[in-house]
């Protein structure tokens, strides 16, 4: 048979008894959009949950700070001890598998002056090479930190807008043009020794980030060598008593940060910082349970889908069953005529194929109308569903999204129910005696 | 010999035994004979006696438990299922006595089937197939359905489409056992003509003896044996005259036992035949 008559002799079939086709196709229909809109919801949260998590940045970062905090298995806090955080330790956390970068670091409360104006802010001292591993963003003028210069001061970009006259009696924020206006450095903590000159230093090598609304906006980076020189000189115009405790602040780090090369590494490499006996801290570790119980949902509803296309699949082969009891002299006949056996078997794959394609499709534009109707409307039922978990942001939430391969595979997944379940009966079809067959009233 | 006088089916020492639970049925019993390129050979018996199974194995539709079946020197018992398929393709017609075309066709359609599975082009094959309907008188009824049509049109749809494919050889069991007597001659006629026409071998099952008057070549069947093989020799084919039968014509002489069906058979001699018809 050509495959045009194949077409044409299979479309005739399946249109003669319109009303059982059609069944058969809802079936289908019922099926493959119950797949499609578990999947996309699934695919929603996950995606929601990711956006989420993104947001607050630092997903593959994890940090080890001098006072480890020790939970149980539960997540109860148990206490915190101190622990000694030195280039030994920043060594072995480097040799750990997935560690991308690991960069000692220290912060220090500073006074940033621009003539009568003053901003408070802390400065973060972190190893120069590893600021593109951490993903620091581009910068609006200046440079980072190289071999030849480490002696760039690179602002966040809200730190300049975060200025006030300390003299003033009303806090009136003033914007510092860091290009252009004079500024000047100064550390808090300890008070100078009156005999020496005040440690002030005049900043000439500065960088500015673009906007992340991150983590980096509000903070001031440096290299962590220059920062050690420049916290030297300041802690000689110290006085003696206060000097010694001064220079004790920057023998150990505060705290360690590394990155980690995916966020599924997070978990594991913070195990093995666990075996070298420290305790370290990262986002993920927050929110693991939570994706636990997130893909155990997408899970359940998984199930629910397939089990739906399941009882499609039944219902497709008990079409075709039926079919051939019904056909079973058309078949004998169509044997005497000369028809290949091949062909008749085609002839039935192609039915039931046929049955899982129209029902996958109607499937897919149901459930690209769900979906839609889900976004729109489902805010309630889905907002009290969600909202435990994590915070969101209601008005722009999408709860049902579905990715370019949901279609596609849930009309593969139909074809294939449906091919599966005629192959049986088709099989049958042929094995059918043509004497018999033609002696059954049909 | 001549081309014409070829055998085109030689049927040699075929068996068919059914196995019915314990029992086993002997339905065709050491059956032998020929049938040469053109003839009209009518399978004659009683229900029962074994003849129908004998064109199905003919026909290639039931399998052999021995012996041979040759058609245009290919054993038919040999091929495979698509072999056998593919050969009733291109080489057999079929005739049935409940007609067997497909109900949600029409008579078009029908017709055009066997071509489908000859992947003939949609557009030739309509030609042919609507030529073929206009030659047997069906004309005005191209787009009707079986179940709107009389037995005798149907019929005629049914030997349509068996010629359609210009096949080599007819096989027709009980074409008109649904038929009235009337009606009966007039596609036994059709029939005749058409293989006259196109020179083509036709097998005939039938326990209708003035069916047989028809044939050029009598095989009589009872219990699953050849009884007798009775060659009609006609005046107008000279070839057919030369050809010498011996067996049809010795067997003729003790053929008793046709007389308990129906008397006619005694008509039936060397000469022309004289219809039956009521």
């Amino acid at each position: 048979m050509r495959i045009s008559d194949l077409f044409k002799m299979g479309i005739r079939n399946l249109s003669r008894r319109k009303a059982r086709t059609i069944l058969t196709v809802l079936g289908v229909v019922i099926g493959s959009l119950s797949i499609i809109i578990m999947r996309s919801i699934g695919y929603g949260m996950e995606n929601n949950f990711d956006t989420q998590i993104m947001q607050q940045g630092g997903l593959t970062t994890i940090t080890v700070n001098t006072y480890g905090e020790i939970y149980d298995d539960n997540g109860n806090w148990m206490g915190s001890k101190e622990q000694v955080l030195d280039d030994n330790l920043v060594e072995q956390i480097n040799q750990i598998d997935h560690v991308r970068a690991v960069s000692p670091m220290m912060r220090m409360d500073i006074t940033l002056l621009s003539g009568k104006y003053q901003g408070w802010g802390d400065i973060t001292a972190m190893d120069m090479d590893v600021f593109e591993a951490f993903d620091f963003p581009a910068l609006t003028f200046g440079e980072y930190p190289t071999e030849e210069d480490n002696s760039t001061i690179i602002f966040g970009s809200n730190v300049p807008y975060e200025f006030y006259d300390p003299t003033s009696r009303f806090y009136t924020p003033k914007v510092i043009d860091v290009q252009k206006d004079k500024l000047a450095l100064k550390f808090n903590r300890f008070q100078a020794d009156p005999k020496k000159r005040e440690f002030n230093l005049p900043l000439k090598n500065i960088a500015k980030m673009e906007q992340t609304n991150g983590e980096f906006d509000h903070q001031t980076y440096m290299d962590i060598e220059y920062f050690k020189k420049i916290y030297l000189k300041y802690c000689n115009t110290l006085a003696l008593s206060d000097r010694k405790e001064a220079v004790k602040q920057i023998q150990n780090y505060q705290s360690i940060k590394l990155n980690v090369d995916h966020i599924n590494n997070v978990i594991e490499v913070q195990d093995k910082i666990k075996e070298l006996g420290f305790q370290s801290y990262s986002q993920m570790q927050y929110l693991q349970p939570l994706k636990e119980a997130s893909n155990t949902l997408q899970m359940v509803l998984g199930a629910l889908g397939f089990i739906a296309m399941l009882v499609s699949a039944i219902s497709i082969a008990n079409t075709m069953v039926m079919s051939i009891y019904e056909r079973t002299k058309e078949i004998g006949i169509m044997k005497v005529l000369g028809c290949v056996i091949k062909d008749i078997r085609k002839l039935f794959l192609f039915e039931a194929g046929m049955i899982g394609l129209f029902g996958g499709f109607i499937g897919i534009s149901l459930g690209y109308l769900s979906s839609w109707l889900i976004n729109k409307f489902g805010q309630p039922l889905f907002g009290a569903l969600m909202s435990g978990n994590y915070m969101y942001d209601m008005t722009n939430t999408k709860f049902s999204i579905i990715p370019i391969y949901l279609p596609l595979a849930s009309l593969a997944i139909s074809i294939a129910v449906g091919l599966l379940s005629g192959y049986f009966p088709a099989r049958r079809a042929t094995k059918i005696s043509a004497i018999e067959a033609m002696k059954t009233e049909g | 010999m001549k081309d014409n006088a070829e055998n085109i089916i030689e049927v040699k020492s075929v068996k068919k035994i059914y196995r019915m639970g314990k029992e086993r049925i002997c339905a065709v019993d050491d059956v032998s004979f020929t049938i040469k390129r053109g003839e009209f050979c009518c399978l004659y018996g009683v229900s029962g006696s074994g003849k129908s199974t004998l064109l199905n194995l003919m026909a290639g539709i039931e399998k052999l438990s021995s012996g041979q079946i040759i058609i245009k020197g290919k054993n038919i018992h040999k091929m495979g299922e698509k072999g056998l398929a593919k050969f009733r393709q291109n080489n057999l017609g079929f005739v049935f006595q409940s007609y067997n075309l497909l109900n949600s066709m029409t008579a078009l359609e029908n017709v055009e089937l066997p071509l489908i599975f000859k992947h003939v082009r949609a557009k030739k094959r309509k030609k042919m197939a609507k030529d073929m309907l206009v030659k047997v008188g069906l004309g005005p009824r191209l787009k009707h359905r079986p179940k709107e049509m009389s037995g005798g049109q149907q019929q005629r749809v049914g030997i349509a489409r068996a010629f359609v494919s210009n096949p080599e050889i007819v096989f027709a069991d009980e074409p008109t056992g649904n038929l009235d007597s009337k009606t009966s001659k007039e596609v036994m006629d059709l029939i005749k003509e058409m293989a006259k026409v196109n020179h083509l071998t036709i097998v005939m099952v039938t326990h209708d003896i003035r069916l047989t008057q028809y044939a050029d070549k009598i095989i009589h069947i009872f219990d699953g044996k050849i009884e007798e093989i009775e060659v009609v020799k006609h005046d107008e084919p000279s070839e057919e005259q030369e050809t010498p039968e011996n067996n049809g014509n010795q067997d003729y002489l003790e053929s008793d036992e046709n007389g308990e069906n129906e008397g006619a058979e005694k008509d039936v001699g060397a000469g022309e035949l004289i219809p039956e018809v009521s």
